[in-house]
């Protein structure tokens, strides 16, 4: 489970191998998202040959997405694509950078956002320190506030709740 | 004689100082995204869209193209200089460009570059002025059932013949057809698949999808990339300008290169990659010197170059005159006109002729400014290539966020161009391309409002796709594709089986 996790693209049993089941994860993934469709068209309505329903179009393509689908899982559970290992920090800290700003914007305004965006971004790498990291966030944070409310006035709060 | 009084009055709009300062800021803001590795003229022009919003059409669309092809040309300088693409279309150049710079010639590849992309700039831009015209011409004839034929033989060609693998990308046209049903149908007025959130109602905005799948997905896949700092090689840049013999061996690949290239960027579905690799394969053959190839020849950065650029600028053609983009760029580019209320199709010459030959007109001070631009610039671009990425993707990453909170200043488009992001970077680890996704997105309510009209026009009757000739052969040539589709993903399959066999022995 653990390796799983870690390096989830590499089989338990052979290492270099990506493993079969997840890499067929991607085909599966479309095939979820066509049945969604599908079911969901259905109860739009297909309408009639002459006058398509608002749900025609999703089934058409749903159907047809699904037997795509199917042919990705049996073409990559026959013979897996080549391995890549998946960079989770990078995903999560990056993801988490967008989430810092979603969640600090709107409340204590776009200078500290964006500083708390930077910060956030940055944690991945460990060449610089958090001195650095937090210099950089002061400095991009406040060339945002310079061009984005200042030059080309954008309808944005510098500072929230302060 | 009428083109050229048309490409005149096109001419003083490009040269109206609003629409040239537009014009300058696009094509630096895209050579400085382009040279940036990893972030192709995709993200260049999701990032810029947003401030695009805020100008008049003709300023927005010279802006965009500017930093799409200044975003290409950027890509050939991080080819060149670090051995990493700057964009798909421009990891051809790094067959020649690369070596060329470690026998300490970096400067004359990158000065090849800047001519070769100049020559193939300006010969792409008279293809579009000579043909555009004429498809439009045509185009005006076509009725929905047509436009859904050369809609579906555009998905399906951009999805068969672009990277990886063709079933794989044709699942992602697919996929983008779906999401673009998401929201309000403007036939019946019914919500689909919303799930009860307003801020779907209007559907998923074109500028959040490009963002998270490209920008935020390109950037999670960089850091580690260019994390090993592979490029921090010494290479001599100040000895830039080529001899006699190698101006001499480069004129007449730039020729081919640009005649490659504005023919197979005008084709529906092809881009700048496979312009730029089949140049480059048809210059290995017919070169005299062809023994030089992969090691540093200076017709191996010339022929690419001249092709990827002549093939952006004719990409445009099959955008403007039918609607139909050749590109996820080409794409973004139909997305931002329709933003302004400007369908793209052969009405657009008519009704916004201004608006197109201002275009086709910028096209040529554009490449004028990236010549101007970038000669001078080599050595800052190189200075640029020597700041850490640690500082680069947290700013970039601040951009992006203001870019997609600015749309509606909604914190649910950055929580929905997270989601975008993190599917876009799954994708890549499952071999999916998502450019095709975003194809299909664009052209999805198209495509089923042709098809509804055609269907209620026929009275139910769907042979009439291919009873009707134009149609008819437009859907054989789709069928065509398909089935090189499936032949090339068996072949794939079967080269696959046998490098894998070659290497267990």
């Amino acid at each position: 489970m653990k390796q799983l996790l870690s390096r989830p693209w590499r089989s338990a049993e052979k290492d270099g191998a990506p493993h079969p089941y997840l890499a067929a994860l991607g085909g599966a993934g479309f095939l979820v998202l066509s049945l969604i469709f599908i079911v969901g068209g259905f109860e739009l309505g297909l309408g009639s040959p002459r006058r398509l329903g608002t749900g025609a179009f999703p089934v058409i393509t749903g159907i047809i997405l699904a037997i795509l689908s199917l042919a990705v899982i049996a073409a990559d559970l026959r013979d897996t694509p080549d391995t890549v290992i998946p960079d989770w920090i990078s995903f999560f800290a990056i993801g988490g950078a967008l989430a810092v700003f979603a969640l600090t914007v709107g409340r204590i305004g776009l200078v500290p956002g964006v500083f708390l965006t930077v910060v956030t971004a940055s944690l991945p790498d460990r060449s610089l320190g958090f001195p650095g990291k937090f210099i950089l966030g002061a400095g991009v944070a406040l060339a945002c506030w310079g061009l984005f409310i200042g030059v080309i006035g954008l309808p944005f709060d510098a500072f929230m709740g302060f | 004689m009428e083109t050229l009084t048309s490409f005149g009055n096109g001419l003083l709009v490009a040269l109206e100082p609003a629409n040239l300062l537009y014009c300058f800021v696009g094509v630096f803001l895209g050579t400085f995204i382009g040279v940036l590795p990893g972030i192709g003229s995709m993200a260049a022009i999701s990032m810029i869209l947003p401030l695009t919003f805020y100008l008049e059409p003709t300023s927005a669309l010279v802006m965009i193209a500017g930093v799409y092809y200044g975003a290409e040309y950027g890509g050939s300088i991080a080819s060149i200089l670090m051995n990493i693409p700057g964009t798909p279309s421009s990891s051809i150049t790094c067959i020649d460009g690369y070596p060329m710079a470690r026998e300490g010639r970096a400067g004359i590849a990158l000065f090849t570059s800047a001519i070769a992309s100049f020559g193939g700039g300006i010969a792409g831009m008279i293809v579009m002025a000579l043909l555009a015209p004429a498809l439009a011409g045509l185009a005006l004839n076509f009725g929905p059932t047509e436009y859904f034929a050369v809609i579906l033989l555009g998905l399906v060609a951009a999805s068969a013949v672009s990277n990886g693998n063709p079933i794989k990308g044709i699942a992602m046209v697919v996929a983008g057809l779906m999401l673009g049903t998401v929201g309000v149908d403007i036939t019946t007025g019914a919500e689909r698949f919303t799930m009860g959130i307003p801020e779907l109602r209007d559907g998923v905005h074109l500028v959040i999808i490009a963002m998270g799948l490209f920008g935020v997905g390109e950037l999670i896949v960089s850091i580690r990339a260019n994390a090993s700092g592979a490029h921090q090689n010494e290479i001599d840049y100040a000895k830039f300008y080529p001899t006699k013999a190698e101006w001499k061996s480069m004129f007449a690949p730039i020729l081919r290169g640009s005649g490659i290239g504005s023919f197979i960027g005008a084709l529906p579905g092809t881009g700048q990659t496979v312009a730029s690799a089949v140049a480059y394969a048809v210059e290995k053959k017919v070169s005299p010197n062809r023994a030089r190839f992969g090691k540093g020849a200076i017709e191996g950065v010339a022929v690419p170059e001249a092709a990827n650029n002549s093939a952006t600028q004719t990409a445009f053609i099959p955008t403007l005159t039918l609607g139909v983009p050749g590109s996820a760029s080409m794409a973004l580019v139909i997305g931002a006109l329709m933003m302004y209320g400007i369908v793209p199709g052969p009405r657009l010459l008519v009704d916004h002729s201004d608006l197109f030959w201002g275009l086709v007109a910028s096209f040529l001070i554009g490449n004028v400014l990236l010549l101007i631009l970038n000669i001078p610039l080599i050595g800052l671009w190189v200075r640029l290539l020597k700041i850490p990425y640690r500082y680069m993707y947290p700013t970039i990453i601040v951009l992006i966020c203001v870019g997609v909170y600015s749309l509606n200043n909604n914190v649910f488009d950055v929580w929905l161009t997270l989601v975008f992001g993190w599917v876009g970077y799954l994708m890549r680890l499952f071999r999916f391309e998502p450019a095709p996704f975003l194809l299909g997105f664009v052209l999805g309510p198209m495509m089923e409002e042709q098809l509804r009209r055609a269907m209620l026009l026929s009275r139910g009757d769907a042979t009439v796709f291919l009873t009707r000739p134009i149609s008819g052969t437009l859907i054989a040539i789709t069928a065509l594709l398909l089935a090189y589709a499936v032949y090339s993903a068996v072949k794939q399959r079967r080269a696959r089986l046998n490098a894998s066999a070659i290497t267990e022995q």
